[in-house]
């Protein structure tokens, strides 16, 4: 049993630490209702300014365009991903031989590359394929990356192997076990990878930027850099903006968060 | 069942899949059509394609532009992407790289201190402007160097840049001054002056973004000194005119009269909050000041101090702005040099609507000074005519060398700069230090 003096600590620490995690938070929210220079002043209460500032957001940049773009762009990219990747992960795993492993070695070397070494070539793959402007152009890098097929591959890895024996004595396809048996008990990873991937698409910002080149494709992040871009700038739009652009991802984290853990750490009910 | 699953699945992957495409076809539509008008060429196509940044100024600017400019050419438009300054860089830079310009617009707008990184590393981007029918001798001098390279103009100039001192009138009259005391003065008299500033009203007269030199590079221009040569090669050891300014900087945060803060928010909270009792900083500043309401009329504008032992010292600089350029993308050049010809080096209409309807973009073309809008008086501050005289200001501007390599030296000069200041540094061993970083990065 813990003393209740040091429960005592544990506690004030933990209120401490997550008082500091959750302010910046709380500074956004006010910042989104004041006056740009009650901002600059440091004013820690929400204000009255919120419809003004809302008012010169959709004057100033198109939201409503931009939230349309960011959620089509993030849900299919996250659903294509999901079901690409387990599918790859899956494989690597139940389908294990060694001409595979060299290939996942491959592919995990390839994390080690940073996207802007690899952004010139595939800029110039895209602008020769006339494919500069499109959602394809947008998602396809992001499509398949190494580091989700290598957390399906681990979670494949604790599916047991009797099951899917016994599945296919009772005559299931290959293509049946995966849907009918393998996503249904994996559901925590998928949970934990869709809220990696949709916070990645979300966010995602030097991409969308080098291959889109309309103002119909702007995105939400693109918007709150837009904002950032004048001699002078009004930080209760800013603040508002940014408000906006951080509370989808953080609705799916909080429903995934249960999931989330469960999946970041491979465990399988 | 199992079959039900399997064909929802597979069915809701297609209807995802199909408004993916959908979605692509529209946006690719919505381009092809842009491509067409601007592959389009010739007599019958009037649409230029422009990047810029900034709803409220330059997005403003140009759409009103093109508005004035349509008045005479029926049909003409411009269709502007909102594009941020950086990320214009990086998309010249992936263009150029890729060697594939089909993407570039007609027109971008470019900061006047990149404009020679870019056509040095980038030529083939730009299109020579030289002899575009622009007259840019009508702009002030300093500001065309900018977009100057080998003697060939590839900018249109724009927004004005010139550094002003604006000061809190009502400070300065606690510590027995007025504006007049601060104009046309030097350094060290401003020096002492803010002494006595800071003691009768607490307040310290500058504030200044630690870590970057702004001011350093002002103070630099004013007398006509840069930190390189003519020849390119860098000039940061035994420049006289640099050792001064920081010695004047250093001595001034020893003072506790320049009072030196974070980040670039800091900086405007500073001036907005009533903690600091002038700002010296390109007049696009003034759009920061004014937006404290409750501060009108303690305001008031006037030059900057020059420096004493320079040899050409002006109390008139520079700081920011920028040009526009046609990219070599664009199909049709000429319009888009008689637009720009007639518009932002033609239209006295144009800068007076910019300034009336507030986005604050002060004109560096001199004939836009002789409207009424600029002669009027600005009651923020205190009644003067400030904009004509920035104008003025500008014209009197001393031109110096940016070189392509401008940033790598104005960074390693603030990192000198924060040493000295915050660690205690010894200045002549930061000031190698610099030298050596740029050299390398230029080696490099």
């Amino acid at each position: 049993m813990m003393s209740k003096g040091k429960k005592f600590f544990q506690y004030a620490f933990l209120t401490i630490v997550s008082l500091l995690s959750v302010f910046p938070l709380y500074y956004m929210f006010c910042g989104a209702t004041n006056k740009s220079t009650d901002v600059v002043a440091g004013r820690l209460y929400p204000g009255g300014y919120l419809v003004e500032n809302f008012k010169s957001l959709i004057a100033n940049q198109d939201l409503a365009r931009a939230l349309f773009n960011s959620f089509r762009n993030a849900i299919v990219l996250t659903f294509l991903a999901l079901l690409i990747c387990s599918i790859a992960g899956y494989g690597f795993e139940i389908y294990h031989d060694k001409g595979k492993d060299i290939v996942m070695t491959i592919l995990l070397m390839a994390m080690m590359i940073p996207f802007a070494a690899i952004m010139i070539p595939l800029f110039r793959m895209f602008s020769t394929m006339k494919l500069t402007n499109t959602m394809t152009a947008v998602m396809l890098p992001s499509l398949s990356t190494p580091f989700l097929i290598m957390m399906f591959r681990q979670s494949a890895r604790s599916f047991p192997h009797d099951m899917i024996e016994a599945a296919r004595m009772d005559g299931l396809s290959e293509i049946g076990i995966f849907f009918r048996m393998f996503i249904p008990t994996m559901k925590s990873t998928y949970a934990a990878a869709m809220t990696i991937t949709f916070m990645n698409a979300w966010n995602n910002y030097l991409w969308p930027k080098v291959i889109l080149k309309t103002n119909e494709s702007i995105t939400m992040p693109m918007l709150v850099a837009n904002l950032l871009g004048g001699y002078s700038v009004d930080y209760g739009m800013l603040m508002l903006g940014v408000f906006i652009c951080t509370v989808p991802t953080a609705i799916v984290f909080f429903c995934l968060q249960k999931s989330f853990a469960e999946g970041i750490t491979g465990s399988v009910k | 069942m199992k079959r039900k699953v399997i064909a929802l699945l597979l069915a809701s992957t297609m209807v995802l899949s199909m408004t993916a495409c959908g979605g692509s076809g529209g946006d690719s539509g919505s381009s092809s059509g842009s491509t067409a008008s601007s592959e389009g060429g010739g007599s019958g196509d009037n649409t230029l394609t422009v990047w810029t940044w900034d709803p409220n100024f330059n997005v403003y600017a140009i759409e009103k532009a093109a508005e004035i400019y349509a008045q005479d050419h029926e049909g003409f438009k411009v269709e502007v992407t909102e594009v941020l300054s950086d990320d214009i860089e990086t998309n010249l830079t992936t263009a150029a790289s890729a060697g594939d310009y089909s993407t570039l617009p007609d027109i971008f707008l470019m900061q006047d201190n990149s404009f020679q990184k870019y056509v040095a590393n980038y030529p083939d981007i730009f299109t020579d402007l030289t002899d575009s029918g622009v007259d840019f001798s009508q702009f002030a001098e300093a500001k065309v160097a900018y977009s100057v390279v080998d003697g060939k103009n590839y900018g249109v100039p724009f927004d004005n840049g010139a550094v002003i001192a604006a000061y809190r009138t009502d400070y300065l009259e606690q510590a027995g001054f007025t504006i007049d005391d601060f104009t046309d003065i030097t350094w060290s008299d401003f020096m002492e002056k803010a002494k006595v500033v800071k003691e009768k009203t607490g307040q310290p007269i500058l504030t200044s973004q630690a870590g970057s030199p702004d001011l350093i590079m002002e103070m630099l221009q004013s007398c006509g000194a840069s930190l390189f040569n003519e020849d390119g090669s860098v000039n940061i050891v035994g420049n006289d005119a640099l050792k001064e300014c920081m010695e004047i900087y250093v001595q001034m945060v020893e003072d506790g009269t320049l009072v030196e803060v974070t980040d670039w928010d800091q900086y405007v909270a500073s001036l907005n909050n009533g903690t600091v009792a002038s700002s010296i900083n390109g007049c696009w500043i003034m759009a920061s000041i004014t937006a404290q309401e409750d501060q009108s009329g303690k305001w008031a504008i006037t030059n900057m101090p020059r420096l004493e032992r320079q040899e050409n010292a002006t109390n008139y600089s520079n700081n920011g702005g920028s040009s526009w350029a046609i990219s070599s993308n664009c199909d049709n050049p000429e319009l888009a040099m008689d637009f720009l010809n007639a518009t932002f080096a033609g239209s006295t209409e144009l800068y007076d609507d910019l300034l009336t309807a507030g986005t604050g973009a002060i004109a560096t073309w001199s004939p836009a000074k002789e409207s009424d809008v600029y002669a009027e008086p600005s009651e923020f501050f205190g009644g003067d005519a400030v904009n004509s005289k920035i104008l003025g200001f500008s014209e009197q501007t001393p031109s110096n060398v940016t070189g392509p390599f401008y940033y790598d030296a104005r960074n390693a000069v603030g990192t000198a700069l924060s040493a000295i200041t915050q660690q205690g540094a010894d200045m002549d061993s930061e000031i190698e230090k610099a030298q050596d970083t740029v050299e390398f990065n230029m080696g490099g």
